[in-house]
């Protein structure tokens, strides 16, 4: 961790491209929330969208290459505010320009994923994408003043 | 059958019920899944509820959730799992649900 108080903090989790990485997140995302008492309910919706956000770049972004970046920064840019910053280097690709598929029906006979957009969308309170010169960069807030 | 979910249904924990309800999806009929422990829900968690949930109403049979908590539910509502899988938090309507016609 670097910096201390709202404005300066920030902390860090760099993962390889691998799934079994992403056992690291939710630790973190624990230690986090411990330090800087992020209320349960804001926790969950942190840990569903980074692990959504995070295991597309792994399975889509890098398509199976398993020695690839994956940078999580975390900032309190003010109180009661949680963001989230998502950096990889793999082909760009905005998800929030992607189509995004309807919710699951009982009409449907095979479908069984497809949701990761809906949730980010539905539970982070802001989702913000930018092009690198070389990867791609998915902001996401949280605020716990509801 | 009733199948007792506990702990969270991220990656790790979706990998681990992964075989396990898709052996009771190819086995039973009726099947509650008492969600009342589970702490967690993610997309992962999903797939783990959906896939073994088509499988067994493409037999015929029948699937419904327990007794989500608050947050839980509100992934399968959002995901339109709740249409796939009904949700019910009163244990008998619960089991009234599973009755085979």
């Amino acid at each position: 961790m670097t910096g201390n108080g709202t404005g300066q903090m920030q902390d860090q989790l760099a993962l390889r491209s691998r799934l079994s990485d992403m056992t690291q997140l939710s630790p973190w995302i624990e230690s986090l929330a411990t330090r800087h008492a992020i209320p349960g309910n804001v926790q969950f919706a942190i840990e569903l969208c980074l692990e959504e956000v995070v295991s597309n770049v792994i399975r889509h972004g890098y398509a199976g290459a398993e020695d690839c970046s994956v940078l999580v920064s975390f900032a309190m840019p003010r109180e009661s505010y949680f963001e989230f910053v998502v950096d990889d280097e793999a082909q760009p690709f905005n998800p929030l320009e992607a189509p995004e598929l309807g919710a699951l029906s009982p009409d449907e006979e095979t479908r069984v994923g497809g949701q990761g957009i809906r949730l980010v969308r539905q539970f982070a309170d802001a989702v913000e994408y930018q092009p690198k010169a070389s990867g791609n960069r998915l902001s996401m807030g949280f605020s716990a003043a509801k | 059958m009733r199948v007792i979910l506990d702990g969270k249904l991220d990656i790790e924990g979706a990998a681990a019920i992964d075989l396990k309800m898709n052996i009771i999806a190819g086995s039973r009929k009726a099947v509650l899944v008492d969600m009342r422990n589970v702490s967690f829900l993610g997309s992962m968690g999903l797939r783990a509820l959906v896939a073994p949930a088509r499988a067994i109403k493409g037999r015929g049979g029948k699937i419904v959730l327990f007794a989500p908590n608050e947050m839980v539910e509100k992934v399968l509502k959002t995901s339109g799992t709740d249409t796939l899988i009904p949700v019910h938090h009163e244990l008998q309507s619960a089991l009234d649900a599973l009755q085979l016609t």
